[in-house]
């Protein structure tokens, strides 16, 4: 926590109102909401580079040979072509997910930022609402 | 503290947890015989309660998330069987030609998996056709179901954890406010204090001042 010298102190011009309660309390519940969104946004990268990967391995593999295929915890063999349809189709849902994360996710900071205007406005030094 | 009793009817949310009290004005809230070192002490008791409640309904979601990544991935092996169970029964819906040659001759094959014996073991396995699954339900109970109950019994279990994994954010959030609300009263109420000490400090020092010109 940062101590204020007493110059640096706000006076009591700067009440907290209820609607600035209410501000600070969505400025945190976004700022968690935000960071849980992050969180889930990670996850969801390393999964697609993971089938980006397997994307490029199909391209290059013999057509001919069955390819053993994730589902669930264990390895299904099927046709080349089988395989790849499956993977466009897993790939198609985790992009639509990555989307609606990043999305949310944008619009989380979105309002933070407006948040942060008014806030620092009214309180300037007396209130962090940064990392 | 004549406000006790009135937090005695505090709204609760829909899940049991009281709301916290926001202090409009911080002289008013104290009272004519303030005793901010006990109002403090209050908010802290507060603050420690809900800090448990955070960590216990945190740990439940992160239990539920999870479960919810494991049934959807034996719901995913299930839809699986299923589907190549209803190609086999002619039922080819919006396949394509390619896709009708490759299904007759899947069905004539056993399905062929490599399946974890063990961490970092695998094992080949040819399952037969077959219309039931074994379904793990906790507790030592494995209970075999045809395909399509099995689907559907799945699909309520995700349903169920994703709601439930809704259900605790939203009160996570709750929790969060609740929270914010007693940690701004207290420095609130701190800095009050803080700020009376320090007019009487000087009211004293200046009444000393006046008592020595005066004597």
């Amino acid at each position: 926590m940062r101590m204020l010298s007493q110059e640096e102190e706000h006076d009591d011009s700067a009440e907290v109102t209820w609607e600035d309660q209410q501000r600070i309390n969505s400025f945190s519940k976004l700022n968690t909401r935000l960071r849980s969104y992050e969180e889930q946004i990670q996850e969801l990268k390393q999964e697609k580079e993971a089938l980006d990967d397997i994307s490029m391995e199909l391209e290059l593999a013999d057509e001919d040979q069955p390819v053993m295929y994730r589902i669930g915890e264990a390895f299904v063999h099927m046709p080349h072509s089988r395989a790849i349809k499956r993977l466009e189709r897993d790939l198609a849902a985790l992009n639509a997910e990555l989307e609606k994360h990043t999305a949310s996710a944008e619009q989380c900071e979105k309002e933070m930022k407006a948040l942060k205007v008014t806030l620092y406005a009214k309180f300037g030094r007396a209130i962090n609402l940064d990392e | 503290m004549s406000k006790v009793s009135a937090e005695k009817q505090q709204e609760r949310n829909p899940r049991g947890i009281p709301k916290a009290p926001f202090i409009a004005d911080v002289a008013e809230f104290l009272g004519p015989d303030p005793n901010p070192e006990n109002a403090l002490k209050e908010f802290q008791a507060a603050l420690a309660k809900y800090r448990y409640m955070d960590h216990n309904l945190t740990q439940r979601r992160r239990g539920l998330e999870d479960k919810i990544p494991d049934i959807k991935k034996t719901l995913s092996m299930v839809d699986f069987l299923q589907e190549r169970r209803e190609g086999k029964n002619g039922d080819h819906g919006d396949d394509d030609l390619e896709d009708d040659l490759e299904d007759e001759e899947d069905a004539a094959k056993p399905l062929t998996t490599t399946f974890e014996l063990n961490d970092t073991l695998y094992a080949e396995a040819q399952l037969e056709d077959t219309d039931t699954v074994y379904l793990w339900l906790g507790a030592n109970v494995m209970l075999s179901y045809k395909l399509p109950a099995a689907v559907s019994l799945l699909r309520s279990k995700l349903e169920a954890a994703q709601n439930s994994l809704s259900t605790v954010i939203e009160d996570l959030e709750f929790l969060r406010e609740q929270i914010t609300v007693m940690e701004v009263n207290t420095a609130r109420v701190y800095n009050w204090d803080v700020k009376r000490r320090r007019e009487l400090r000087e009211k004293e020092a200046k009444e000393g001042q006046t008592d020595v010109k005066a004597g």
